[in-house]
């Protein structure tokens, strides 16, 4: 199995691909935290003096600093290092599932029948129109998507993405990959330690990894995730009932939920919206809206916006959305979430946004202090994968 | 819990990403060899994973490795099961070559496209 991924659904590989994993995390942290800093110090040191030089100024915009390192060594060997390093996450873990897809999914139906653990329910929808960013995109470099499927009640390629983040994740986002949500639940709980939603709603849930916190931090509540993705809401729900935590997964598009008006008292997200493209994201705030029943919340987990980070912080993490199949991510960056917010007729006095230190990597206890003290500027550790990462978090209170 | 009997159906997955290849050198071929070079690398470290776990494991048992590795024969059905090793290393080596032409087999007409390039 895979580093972090221990429930029934977990696949076995030999030792051989066990070790084509180590690799593949190994070569991931070198790329970020050591050719990262290469790429710095060659911007740093030439390619930023030579632009002054030449332009009597220093480059404005993360779009200057891309032009003007895109044609330097080290910004290609990081860049065909890190694409295929991504490739390589995918390939290293396909193997074990394509040996286990018919038994993955023998699994994983008798988990999602199972009332033994934990009482969740699942549900898929065939006539679903998936959508384009899903359909017709290997997100990520990951092969099949989130929706491709080649047997009855097929999950090989939630097995994929959960096994492939494991591999990912290089140990940042804690045992269960949770990370993101465990800091930011946590942290959103402690700021508001009155709210006590009923309803939670995770929206492009993928393997339900982003939606359990949820049910940790307030156990009363009913947690729901939805994804497009039929593999994936069947995958996420045969993995909650075999950590025994009661959650329930539906296939539906974000943007058109189809649940009731003021049904939900959160509405969340976690690294999905800069999957989305604009037209999307504008229709799933207005369906966020219409779900929230007065005094609930949207939340998103998020990659920072370009106008909170210096432009070479902006070019680094836009990187992705040039070379990593993932041409929604930029756009998306390029929002003002709050200005969005508004447009979807959420009150400019209810927005927030908060910086929370990721809590696997810093403690819990920096989370609480976080709480009084968050500042959003001028953080290049925001959002970005590699150690001393801390999220970036946005919403709005619905009145 | 999972006593049911599995129907195995052959199931074949996608190792290969489809739509627009990305590539970055201006020289033809190297975006390919940088993706050999990966390769190789990879399992040079499956190799020298394997052998310090065989190292290992041996010396728990008392025994030293040394002559015997050198002058060791597989039977045939080993040398066998290394044949079919050793075509499964070469092509997960040479992956970035069949991928390419794979790609040209999958329909991919309406993939978005990334942003602009500056």
């Amino acid at each position: 199995m895979t580093e972090n991924v221990d429930h029934d659904l977990k696949v076995s590989y030999t030792r051989d691909e066990t070790a084509r994993q180590h690799f593949v995390s190994g070569m991931r942290s070198y790329i970020l935290n050591h050719l990262a800093g290469n790429l710095r110090t060659v911007y740093a040191k030439k390619v930023e003096p030579a632009f002054k030089n030449k332009n009597k100024r220093a480059p404005k915009t993360a779009p200057e600093i891309h032009k003007a390192l895109k044609d330097e060594t080290v910004f290609k060997f990081y860049s065909a290092l890190r694409c295929n390093t991504q490739e390589m996450v995918w390939r290293s873990v396909i193997p074990g599932v394509e040996r286990e897809v018919d038994e993955l999914a023998m699994r994983a139906k008798v988990l999602n029948q199972s009332d033994e653990k934990a009482k969740g329910t699942v549900r898929t929808d065939p006539k679903l129109q998936i959508p384009r960013n899903v359909s017709e995109l290997d997100v990520h470099l990951m092969p099949g998507g989130y929706h491709e499927e080649r047997v009855a009640g097929d999950v090989s390629q939630g097995a994929i993405y959960d096994n492939g983040l494991s591999v990912f994740a290089m140990g940042l986002l804690g045992p269960r990959m949770d990370d993101i949500t465990q800091s930011v639940s946590t942290f959103f709980a402690k700021r508001y330690p009155d709210f006590k939603p009923r309803r939670i709603l995770d929206l492009g849930c993928s393997i339900g990894h982003s939606s359990l916190p949820w049910k940790e931090r307030y156990p009363e509540a009913e947690v729901f995730g939805i994804d497009v993705g039929a593999p994936l809401v069947r995958y996420a729900h045969a993995r909650a009932q075999s950590y025994g935590v009661t959650a329930h997964f539906e296939q539906k598009d974000a943007e058109n939920t189809g649940f009731a008006d003021e049904s939900f008292d959160v509405i969340y997200s976690c690294m999905f919206l800069h999957e989305v493209p604009k037209r999307g994201i504008r229709n799933i705030f207005k369906e966020a809206r219409r779900l929230l029943k007065p005094g609930g919340v949207m939340l998103h987990y998020e990659l920072p916006p370009n106008k909170m980070l210096t432009a070479y912080d902006g070019f680094y993490l836009d990187w992705d959305s040039f070379y990593n199949k993932e041409p929604y991510y930029k756009p998306f960056r390029d929002m003002d979430p709050e200005e969005e917010c508004k447009v979807a007729g959420f009150k400019t006095s209810k927005f927030f946004q908060y910086v929370v230190p990721s809590m696997s990597f810093y403690g819990e206890k920096a989370v609480t202090e976080a709480v009084s003290h968050t500042k959003t500027e001028g953080d290049s550790n925001v959002g970005r994968f590699a150690d001393g990462v801390r999220w970036y978090t946005f919403g709005a209170w619905k009145q | 819990m999972f006593a049911a009997k599995v129907k195995k159906t052959q199931t074949k997955l996608r190792y290969g990403v489809k739509g627009k290849q990305i590539k970055f050198f201006d020289a033809q071929g190297v975006d390919e060899l940088v993706s050999i070079c990966m390769t190789l690398a990879q399992e040079l470290w499956v190799v020298k994973e394997r052998l310090a776990t065989v190292e290992a494991a041996a010396a728990k048992k008392g025994v030293i490795l040394g002559d015997e590795v050198e002058g060791y024969a597989f039977t045939p059905e080993q040398r066998a099961v290394m044949e079919e090793e050793k075509a499964k290393f070469i092509d997960r080596v040479f992956f970035t070559l069949r991928e390419q032409s794979e790609a040209l087999e999958i329909d991919a007409k309406d993939e978005p496209d990334p942003p602009k390039l500056p």
